[in-house]
């Protein structure tokens, strides 16, 4: 009996240890939808609008955008509070005409974390 | 930076995988015990204490899988925004995992001290459980239908421990039982709770996926729709093998069908499992209705999908770009992967170029071949009793060699990069262990067609591996986007999937089935019909 009950042991072992090895990732990551500033856009400064929208609901307080400017210094900016659930707002003010990164980090509220990166221009009004 | 974040994500994804297991344990027993063990005969003492065992140890672990995920987790987060513990601490996977694990103790605790009869109370935890596990799931993200959403994404998750996780216990039951009397009354009444569950689970999978998916266009145009296509096969396959316990339940009384239920439910647990992992890898994706653009079309399908000749002419070294890792980097620095969401610690990707695509298409064709030999080599030795042709198994040594070399030309030993690169990029690495698996597939079921071994054990190793790697494909990573070529390339690795968990339990059945059950002659021509039709699926394999 006991060496039937071991046995059976081993066999549930291998089917827990065959599951946690395999399971991808167990929550929905947040996907950006749509962007503004949009990818590669040229835009009139000096102030910037950001505003990004993802397919779920995203924990702003977690999340993060920060500006590449083209000296290569990097501002974290801070976001709005007021954003619908999905959406991520900020705004950059003072931008000198060159090109730019937006950089942004959101966490899902399932948990998981998301990163890409926006570039965009400021032109000379 | 990128490598720790690299290493912890895939140490998160290994938790979480653990973490869904133990639940399905620890839920489908206690509704077990409750359910069906409740109004058993005073003799199922021993099987009750056995389950209080198996609920306790899947509790305990249950708990130390989660709070090992919630900081790998947090780690990760605090890694990439430069966060501290307290501000990692209020973000809503904490909570739900602090939920999940206090939960899990106090399952762990009640099931271990002074056992009674009574084991109602255990079903507050345990949907507590279910309930911390919702908190993280798809539909407590969503913005629409959000109630609805996660009371449905709750029953289809109950229901599932109670018939997948229920089963290892119905097996342990049967084990213990120390009537045949008793045996049958249990299997009886998980008969009747697992159909009730499978109409649940059904249901709620339904309006789940109506509410993900959305149309049956993106249900093959989309990796999300693909997958969730996949899992109503692998369904059904379940259903199959519950349909034929279920007559053997209710045809007759013989005390010898005990052993054909043990037989079917091993193998129910295996593809059930298959079932989860396919449910698992479906949350890492967004659902296919948030993507509506770029979706595969029918149209598109069939063009790459149309009979061609296979590509038996490789191109050479020279003709591929330069080593990928330069090359992610540099496109990432170029800002041209900049629209594509992705998670810490990846580089994103680029598309392939056409040499590389041929390349890629002559290692699917070549093991097209081999597979499609060997697959007709063990039906040879199955159905014609050649005695040759049980050597069949040596092919995969072959197998082994080619994909070594030829999956990943930018690593050793083809290319520059060294061989520790294996360890930090989980596509390489996973199909390092395709290697080793295909080796290790090789021995033992060389040693066991040629009957230099007879034990068991190691009869089972053939069966468990091609089962594993099929359920190894179905959790192959996916791209976040609608990436056309990747939804094109899914769509033909999931048929390959799907045959060799079929293939891999159709053996586990046709060895441990008595001799008696007519159901092992129609397996033992199955599996290897169904390594053939790998073979031909890797033959028509097309990237462009």
């Amino acid at each position: 009996m006991f060496s039937v009950r071991r046995r059976f042991f081993a066999h549930v072992l291998v089917f827990a240890a065959t599951f946690s090895l395999l399971a991808a990732s167990a929550s929905a990551h947040a996907v950006l939808l749509e962007s503004n500033p949009s990818l590669n856009a040229v835009l009139s400064g000096p102030d910037v609008p950001i505003k990004l929208r993802f397919n779920v609901r995203i924990d702003a307080g977690r999340s993060r955008l920060t500006l590449l400017h083209p000296d290569g210094t990097t501002i974290p900016l801070e976001l709005a509070k007021d954003s619908p659930a999905d959406t991520l707002s900020a705004r950059a003010d003072g931008l000198v005409p060159g090109a730019y990164r937006l950089r942004w980090q959101a966490l899902a509220s399932d948990g998981h974390i998301t990163r890409g990166e926006i570039p965009f221009t400021v032109a000379r009004s | 930076m990128a490598r720790l974040l690299q290493i912890f994500g895939f140490l998160s994804v290994l938790f979480r995988g653990a973490t869904l297991t133990f639940q399905s344990l620890t839920v489908g027993g206690i509704v077990f015990l409750i359910l069906v063990l409740r109004r058993a005969n005073p003799g199922s003492d021993p099987v009750r204490e056995a389950c209080l065992r198996w609920i306790r140890s899947s509790s305990l672990a249950l708990a130390a899988m989660q709070l090992s995920y919630v900081l790998a987790n947090s780690l990760i987060l605090m890694q990439s925004a430069d966060m501290t513990v307290a501000d990692v601490s209020g973000a809503n996977y904490v909570i739900a995992g602090a939920i999940g694990i206090f939960a899990a103790l106090t399952i762990s605790i009640l099931s271990g001290a002074h056992p009674s009869r009574n084991y109602a109370y255990l079903l507050f935890p345990a949907a507590v459980v279910i309930a911390s596990s919702v908190l993280t799931s798809h539909a407590m993200a969503r913005l629409e239908f959000r109630a609805p959403l996660v009371a449905f994404t709750a029953l289809h998750q109950a229901a599932t421990a109670t018939w997948l996780g229920g089963l290892p216990y119905l097996l342990i039951a049967i084990r213990g039982s120390q009537s045949t009397d008793l045996a049958q009354q249990l299997c009886a009444r998980f008969s009747k709770l697992a159909l009730i569950s499978v109409c649940v689970l059904a249901s709620a999978g339904f309006v789940l996926g109506y509410a993900y998916v959305g149309s049956f266009k993106a249900a093959y145009g989309t990796s999300y729709g693909a997958m969730v296509t996949t899992k109503i096969i692998l369904f059904g396959v379940l259903l199959l093998l519950g349909a034929l316990n279920y007559q053997l339940v209710h045809a007759n009384s013989a005390s010898g069908i005990l052993s054909s239920l043990r037989r079917f439910g091993e193998a129910e647990i295996g593809i059930g499992i298959t079932v989860i992992l396919t449910a698992a890898s479906l949350t890492s994706l967004p659902p296919a209705a948030d993507l509506t653009n770029d979706r595969v079309s029918a149209v598109e399908i069939f063009a790459r999908m149309a009979p061609r000749t296979p590509r038996l002419g490789s191109p050479t070294m020279q003709e591929l770009p330069e080593d990928i890792y330069a090359a992610q980097s540099k496109a990432f620095e170029s800002g041209s992967l900049a629209t594509e969401s992705f998670v810490p610690g990846q580089a994103g990707t680029r598309p392939n170029t056409p040499a590389e695509k041929a390349w890629s298409e002559y290692n699917h064709h070549w093991a097209g071949i081999i597979v499609l030999c060997v697959g007709l080599l063990a039906l040879l030795a199955q159905a014609g009793n050649v005695s040759w042709a049980r050597n069949w198994p040596l092919g995969f040594f072959g197998l082994a060699v080619f994909l070594f070399l030829r999956s990943d030309p930018e690593v050793w030993p083809l290319g520059p990069n060294g061989f520790w690169v294996t360890m930090a990029d989980p596509e390489v690495l996973m199909h390092r262990i395709f290697v080793v698996l295909v080796i290790a597939l090789a021995i033992f079921e060389w040693r066991v067609q040629t009957g230099r071994v007879t034990t068991p054990g190691v009869r089972l190793v053939f069966p468990l591996l091609v089962a594993f790697s099929g359920a190894l494909l179905l959790t192959h990573s996916h791209s976040l986007g609608n990436i056309k070529e990747e939804v094109l390339a899914e769509l033909s690795h999931i048929p390959i999937a799907i045959f060799a968990v079929v293939a891999g339990w159709s053996r586990w059945l046709e060895l441990r089935l008595p001799s008696e059950n007519q159901t092992r002659h129609l397996v033992a021509r199955l599996w290897p019909a169904c390594i053939m039709l790998i073979g031909v699926v890797l033959l028509n394999y097309r990237e462009m």
